[in-house]
């Protein structure tokens, strides 16, 4: 079938363009630069929506691998994407009971505590170990959703004292399959310990967190897969905006890298939407993985000093 | 007839709609005035020409060497282009924080004394980071 040739091309579209300029990059005037981002960053929004992850997590390992910005700026940019990606959606999400405001709010509120001390780390590490450790991450990534399990509507067993205080817990409405579904978080504290992991390793590599919070919402909280990734959307628009923060205080924001990235990601998503009724789901999955393992690869090559 | 927005609590529905609104004004802050730093019709700080010397530095060296400001100093010098670019930014960063103490205010009517203190704490987070007590002066 034509689909995953297509989809190669993309891959192959997003990568070679990127890796050629980059070894000309004291050649290149400056405006071929915020073009290459949009272009580059535009292909990645498709592959993103297509394999169900948010921009963030390609865009960090890829624009830092294979362009010429400082990971410092990049790490600021990949925040700034997954945060407006995610202040779009969240209002949509919102009002069609899509994401629970109320599940949110502690959440979010351990993930963006913790991100302001990650940025600071990274941004006080020294480039090579954050360098290292971002590949280090990306390729866990590739293995955890390579190796993940599929659970659908997980039976939350009874609710711990801290989810019947807060009444986390509601009844959830699936389109799809045209019925109520009630659900009752559980293991909050256990949610809240891996929310405020994902927030640090967020805040110091710059990595959207979609990938990690909706198997901790999943998995580990037992909250339906649709409300899992509507609710770490609007995690991520609270958890992000510290660290957001913190990079802008730093002065580590380009506008002419976050601008076109933004952008691009944003219109990639809109095409991608639009073609997710036509490509297969798996295969775009496929990609992914196989263009953050390259990523992945990169980011710990360079790191640790082995390909420049 | 039960519609999907049914299944949303009256907080998550003003939580969205103060967002919407707050996230639209933010783009279009950060596209104008990416536009206006684009087309040089306000000069940079920093030339476009100059940029690719500077932007493969690590950020204290980028501005040791540029004299780009840190923290809220960015304030003074909007006339600037591409630090015109953070207006946009600070208000994507501010409107989580105004969604936040409106949302406040129905939990104190309500006594839901939990989701308030959560709210309170998160502002007190977010309006830290905001700042500059954690990284300006780099």
């Amino acid at each position: 079938m034509t689909r995953a040739p297509l989809l190669a091309i993309f891959a192959l579209a997003t990568i070679a363009p990127a890796t050629v300029w980059a070894a000309e990059a004291s050649a290149a005037p400056w405006w071929v630069w915020p073009i290459a981002l949009f272009t580059v960053t535009f292909l990645l929004g498709i592959v993103a929506v297509l394999a169900g992850v948010g921009g963030g997590v390609l865009f960090v390992p890829i624009v830092g691998g294979f362009f010429p910005f400082h990971l410092d700026f990049v790490r600021g940019a990949g925040l700034l994407l997954a945060l407006s990606g995610s202040l779009s959606a969240a209002p949509e999400l919102l009002r069609r009971g899509f994401a629970s405001l109320r599940l949110a709010l502690p959440l979010a509120l351990a993930g963006s505590t913790t991100a302001i001390f990650g940025a600071m780390v990274g941004l006080a590490l020294p480039t090579a170990v954050v360098q290292t450790a971002l590949g280090v991450v990306v390729l866990l990534i590739v293995l955890l959703t390579w190796r993940m399990p599929d659970v659908d509507e997980p039976r939350a067993s009874r609710p711990d004292a801290l989810s019947a205080a807060l009444r986390l817990s509601g009844v959830f409405h699936d389109r799809a399959a045209a019925r109520d579904i009630d659900w009752q978080a559980h293991r909050t504290p256990l949610g809240l310990a891996a929310f405020a992991a994902i927030g640090l390793m967020g805040g110091m590599l710059g990595l959207g967190a979609g990938w990690a919070n909706v198997p901790a919402l999943n998995l580990v909280m037992g909250v339906p897969i649709k409300l899992a990734v509507g609710t770490s959307t609007l995690a991520i628009s609270i958890s992000n905006t510290s660290a957001a923060w913190v990079y802008l205080n730093h002065g580590a924001l380009l506008p002419i890298l976050h601008v076109p990235s933004i952008l691009g990601v944003m219109l990639g998503a809109r095409v991608g939407a639009h073609l997710l009724q036509r490509v297969q789901s798996g295969t775009a999955r496929r990609i992914m993985l196989v263009l953050l393992a390259i990523a992945g690869v990169r980011a710990l090559a360079k790191g640790l000093g082995i390909w420049e | 007839m039960t519609t999907e927005s049914d299944y949303a609590s009256s907080e998550q529905h003003l939580y969205a709609d103060w967002l919407d609104v707050g996230t639209r004004v933010g783009f279009v802050a950060l596209v104008a005035s990416f536009v206006v730093y684009v087309t040089g019709l306000v000069p940079p700080g920093i030339a476009h020409t100059d940029l690719p010397r500077y932007w493969s530095l690590p950020v204290t060296e980028y501005l040791a060497a540029t004299g780009a400001p840190s923290g809220w100093a960015w304030i003074a010098r909007l006339g600037e282009s591409d630090l015109l670019n953070f207006v946009g930014v600070a208000i994507l960063g501010t409107v989580t924080i105004l969604c936040y103490a409106r949302i406040l205010a129905v939990f104190v009517r309500s006594s839901e004394r939990a989701l308030a203190a959560i709210c309170i704490a998160e502002i007190v987070v977010l309006a830290v980071a905001a700042s500059g007590l954690f990284g300006a002066g780099h």
